[in-house]
């Protein structure tokens, strides 16, 4: 039996639509055990009695006041922002001059690769003893050098992405190299330059706290270890918890859709 | 009207192979040259050296005026509206406020977009609308020579009606000298005063036809034997 072709096509259409919503449903279900994997871990490390439970530190996250949260919150957001906008806009002028420059090129190379194998812990040392245990300025320039490489990596590739027969079609009609770059060589950039900024500042928060952690100016980090040293077992989890949610919710509520919306940019 | 306005002689290029091979031809004051060849044969190399995007490994090219190129893809900058995409010329050469929306306004209608067309994004407008934006983009610096590399393919043949009465009455009003490559010929050979037919790659000029004075049947048996020939001779189809 041959079924007429419109029926057919139809029904297997439906039976497509039908497999990927059973695969988004698994899809879904299984980003929902990955939360209950976590907490199963964290509830058989309480009973050995090593961790505080959950419910413990639920209670103590709830005793927090907001006055005492926002400012360490806000300190850890203008660590990781600020230095990530250091390392960011050091990477447009490298990749803008690694254009033309070979120099330049070799030098930022370089540079990336030796950033890319120093460790957030080094950098924290070396400039906390230099700078000294009150300055503000080691958590930000501890983002800035750690997230260097790959801002660096993505910013060249993002500038070089830009189609020529753009290029060439604002060149026929006139368009000076500046012109060039600010309305074809930048646009072109942007959703690559948009995923790079994702990932970096996601990065950046959680460098940050690294570097927090070692002077006493502050933030989520600071927090942490203050707790730590007053052997405060829920305070350390509840601040973790918090720079969780800090990541968590800049990522999914702001960087995400921002990135999806720079991505159509170019359709 | 015999003024010569663009010149390409003896003109050799290649990439990683030959791709044009001794290409002489002139275009002349006031006329339509059609440029017609098989697939991939070197037709928007040749465009590319004609507006002096690309220079030629030898030979060499005059211009006597200014080149207006539309290329085959549109190449329309996808952020920017079709109104700024035809104002990007006027603005590179320094023109600001209500003398460049004259001039935008004037050429875009002149193709015939309306100013709902103009306030699309390219990925919003039809095919058609978006040939016509990369035309008048070309058009508003005012050419002496335009360029036009296949600019009837992508598009339904309402579109493809609809630009040619826009070209046939932008080249009545002012005669501007042209070069189509086109493989369309239906729509090509009704306007073309005079058509090159290139070989297969590497290109060559096989034949150059004058098609003054012939009606559209004779034109396209003319053309379409010319191509028959040297397809048949270089054993592709
Ligand atoms: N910039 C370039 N670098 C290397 N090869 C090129 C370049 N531009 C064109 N070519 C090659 O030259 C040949 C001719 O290309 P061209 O685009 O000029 O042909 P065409 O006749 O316009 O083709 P089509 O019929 O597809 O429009 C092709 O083989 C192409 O691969
Ligand atoms: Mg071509």
């Amino acid at each position: 039996m041959v079924a007429p072709v419109g029926e057919r096509s139809g029904t297997m259409t439906q039976g497509r639509k039908e497999a990927g919503k059973g695969r988004e449903i698994a899809f879904r279900t299984g980003r929902i055990l990955a939360g209950l994997f976590v907490l199963a871990i964290w509830i058989s490390a309480s009973a050995t009695g090593m961790l505080p439970c959950p419910a413990e530190v639920l209670a103590y996250l709830l005793s927090m006041k907001l006055e005492d949260v926002a400012p360490q919150v806000l300190k850890t957001l203008y660590n990781s922002i600020t230095g990530f906008s250091l390392s960011f806009l050091a990477s447009m002028v490298l990749g803008l001059l690694s254009h033309k420059l070979s120099l330049v090129k070799g030098f930022s190379e370089a540079l990336s690769e030796i950033f890319n194998s120093t460790s957030a812990l080094v950098w924290s040392l070396v400039l906390v003893a230099t700078l000294g245990v009150l300055s503000p300025l080691p958590p930000i320039l501890v983002v800035a050098a750690v997230t260097l490489p790959h801002v660096l990596t993505a910013t060249v590739s993002a500038l070089s992405s830009a189609d020529p027969g753009l290029l060439e079609a604002v060149r026929s009609v006139g368009a000076k190299p500046s012109d060039e770059f600010f309305e074809v060589i930048l646009p072109s950039s942007v959703p690559l330059l948009a995923s790079a900024s994702r990932v970096g500042l996601g990065t950046a928060l959680r460098i940050s706290v690294v570097a927090e952690a070692f002077g006493s100016s502050g933030g989520v980090g600071y927090m942490i270890i203050r707790s730590y040293n007053l052997a405060d077992a829920s305070g350390v989890l509840a601040w973790s918890i918090v720079l969780i949610a800090l990541v968590l919710g800049l990522d999914q509520l702001i960087l995400k859709p921002l990135e999806r919306r720079a991505k159509r940019w170019l359709e | 009207m015999a003024r010569v306005m663009l010149d390409v002689s003896s003109v050799y290029k290649s990439f990683s192979e030959p791709v044009l091979v001794d290409i002489s031809l002139n275009l002349n004051g006031g006329e339509i040259l059609g440029v017609v060849g098989p697939n991939g044969c070197g037709k928007t190399t040749l465009l590319r050296i004609m507006a002096g995007l690309e220079l030629p490994d030898r030979g060499s090219v005059r211009r006597k005026g200014k080149v207006g190129i539309v290329f085959q893809e549109d190449r329309l900058l996808p952020w920017k509206t079709l109104w700024e995409n035809v104002a990007l010329g006027l603005k590179y050469h320094g023109m600001r406020g209500e003398e460049l929306a004259k001039r935008v306004r004037e050429y875009s209608s002149m193709v015939g977009l309306t100013d709902s067309d103009l306030s699309l994004h390219p990925r919003k407008a039809s095919g058609g609308t978006r040939r016509k934006a990369a035309l008048a983009r070309a058009l508003v610096l005012e050419p002496e020579i335009l360029l036009l590399d296949e600019p009837f393919t992508g598009l339904d043949v309402k579109a493809r009606t609809s630009l040619r009465e826009a070209l046939k009455w932008i080249w009545d009003e002012y005669g501007l000298s042209t070069v189509i490559v086109s493989h369309q010929l239906e729509e090509l050979l009704p306007l073309a005063d005079r058509v090159y037919v290139l070989t297969p790659k590497p290109a060559r000029v096989a034949k150059e036809i004058d098609l003054r004075g012939m009606d559209l049947e004779r034109r396209l048996e003319r053309v379409k034997e010319a191509l028959f020939h040297i397809l048949s001779r270089s054993g592709t189809e």
